[in-house]
């Protein structure tokens, strides 16, 4: 079964998407935030993550440049309501799957998702 | 069991009064819509509900309400919803009418059966293009955890949607609620289209009111360009007489709204304006002026209202202009008005008008001090000026900084 990490500081946004991938056959993980992200990446191996940007304890980009240096090279997608040209960059140079911003359609995103984890598979 | 429907049947029949009612009143019907889905969510023991609404500005649906349990609640400011979103589609589409039209709503648990069976879109459903968007449709409101789909259409156009998710008993909605939930629909569809429409005429007023104000401005400034020694003379009368104004709304006696201070904002700036039709070399003569001159210059008051007269938006700041030279004892000009007789916004230009001109440089004379003018005006406070506005300028004088910074402002250049 497909592996999807949801990093979100959104109590909301988190147990929505999990149902919402759940439902699509997906396995889901949550984290609120870098650190716990961190700590599901020892255990498990998720095939793609949802990586929100503003986050309260760590950024996002901030938890993508750690992902990185540990020498990891998951899929990532950054999730954010921001528009700063900067952000984007910076995590484009760490490397990632894509960008989409909030609010956004979720059949996209779905779409989106689906694809990169039947890549994956 | 029986009196528990009873006591549901009047909450709904209030609350939608209530709504109807709140509808209509409030601008800004969001608000509104955000305490009755939370009504709905509460009273009827929804999981969650949310209501998703056009923005005329974005061209799509954001889902801007959301209330309910988490995990089932769809995180507010997250989706949002184009024309291609499938319940977007279904009910934006005609063809699709027919399904919710009886019902109110698309229900999800009637949605598979509606599929197969040949025939209940009027001969549409076997249409594969039609069968698919309607198997999209099942298939978003399963992932939304949606149970119910309730347009708000007005004039064929859909302005939201109404999204309910399953009750906690996982009890269908029965008919009443059904009706209940079409009935606010079509009320939150009335609402959003006025607050539209509302938003549309107050942008457009804005637009035509900034337009004025800049023109008045530009007016103004074709008088300073003629006169030099007057540049920034309008401003300054403008200034102090706003300054004034508001001194004397601490007295009931003035209860000047914002309409006013516009008026006298607009007649500040163009007191001076029938200085048009005064010659450059007598406006800019230094020595005194002959008896001939002086009737000539005298009519600028009378003159500048003639000029504006067909801009029907400054009818009420002409008094300010027309008799900002009038005396209170009654020795002014053009009209010899007296005491009340003189009009409150001219009364204040009067004072501000020769305040300003005393500190400033003229042709034939050097400018004074701001406390050599306040003596001045004083002086002549129930001869010359109305003595209330006399006062009201002398507390903002002993208080008011606008003064200072003039002062600093003339010694800069």
């Amino acid at each position: 079964m497909a592996k999807l990490l949801i990093v979100d500081d959104e109590i909301d946004i988190r147990e929505f998407a999990r149902n919402y991938f759940k439902k699509r056959g997906i396995e889901v993980f949550t984290a609120s935030g870098g650190g716990e992200a961190l700590d599901v990446l020892n255990e498990e191996f998720p095939d793609l993550i949802l990586l929100d940007v503003r986050m309260e304890e760590m950024t996002g980009v901030e938890l993508l440049q750690k992902i990185r240096e540990a020498g990891n090279p998951v899929k990532v997608i950054m999730v954010s309501g921001i528009e700063d040209e900067e952000t984007i960059n910076q995590a484009h140079s760490l490397g990632i799957t894509g960008f989409i911003h909030k609010p956004l359609v979720l059949e996209e995103l779905q779409k989106v998702v689906m694809k990169e984890l039947q890549e994956e598979a | 069991m029986k009196t528990q429907n009873f006591s549901k049947k009047l909450d709904y029949k209030e609350a939608l009064e209530a709504a109807s009612r709140g509808m209509i009143m409030v601008h800004d019907p969001q608000l509104l819509i955000k305490m009755i889905i939370r009504m709905i969510v509460y009273r009827l023991k929804l999981r969650h509900a949310g209501m998703i609404i056009y923005s005329p500005e974005k061209k799509e649906y954001l889902l801007t309400i959301s209330k309910g349990q988490t995990g089932h609640r769809i995180p507010q400011g997250f989706a949002r919803f184009n024309q291609a979103s499938p319940v977007i589609r279904v009910f934006s589409d005609p063809r699709f009418r027919p399904l919710f039209q009886n019902k109110h709503a698309i229900l999800w648990h009637e949605m598979n059966k509606m599929i197969w069976q040949e025939g209940l879109l009027n001969g549409h459903g076997c249409n594969p293009e039609v069968r698919d968007i309607l198997h999209q449709v099942s298939d978003q409101m399963d992932l939304l955890g949606v149970v119910a789909c309730v347009p708000a259409i007005y004039h064929d156009k859909l302005l939201a949607v109404l999204l309910l998710g399953e009750k906690q008993s996982a009890e269908k909605f029965d008919t009443e609620e059904l009706s209940f939930f079409g009935a606010l629909a079509s009320d939150t569809a009335m609402a959003l289209r006025n607050a539209q429409l509302f938003d549309q005429l107050r942008s457009q007023a804005q637009h035509n009111h900034d337009l004025f104000l800049r023109m008045t401005m530009s007016l103004g400034a074709a008088i300073e360009v003629k006169d030099e020694y007057t540049r920034g003379h309008s401003e300054g009368v403008t200034r102090y007489s706003l300054a004034i104004a508001q001194e004397m709304l601490k007295d009931e006696k003035y209860p000047f709204d914002e309409k006013f201070m516009e008026d006298l904002y607009v007649a500040g700036t163009l007191h001076d304006i029938g200085k048009i039709g005064v010659p450059e070399s007598i406006l800019n003569k230094p020595g005194r002026l002959t008896p001939e001159e002086y009737a000539l210059v005298k009519r600028h008051p009378v003159d500048g209202v003639a000029i504006l007269k067909p801009l029907s938006e400054l009818e009420r700041s002409m008094a300010g202009i027309r008799y900002h030279h009038e005396r209170y004892d009654g020795g002014g000009y053009p009209d010899g008005l007296k005491g009340d007789e003189i009009p409150i916004i001219a009364a204040i230009i009067a004072a501000a008008d020769t305040f300003d001109a005393i500190v400033t440089q003229r042709p034939y004379r050097p400018s004074r001090t701001p406390q050599q003018a306040m003596e001045e005006i004083l002086k002549n406070r129930g001869t010359q000026f109305h003595p209330e506005v006399v006062d009201a300028l002398e507390r903002v004088f002993r208080a008011d900084k606008i003064i200072v910074v003039e002062t600093l402002k003339r010694e800069e250049e």
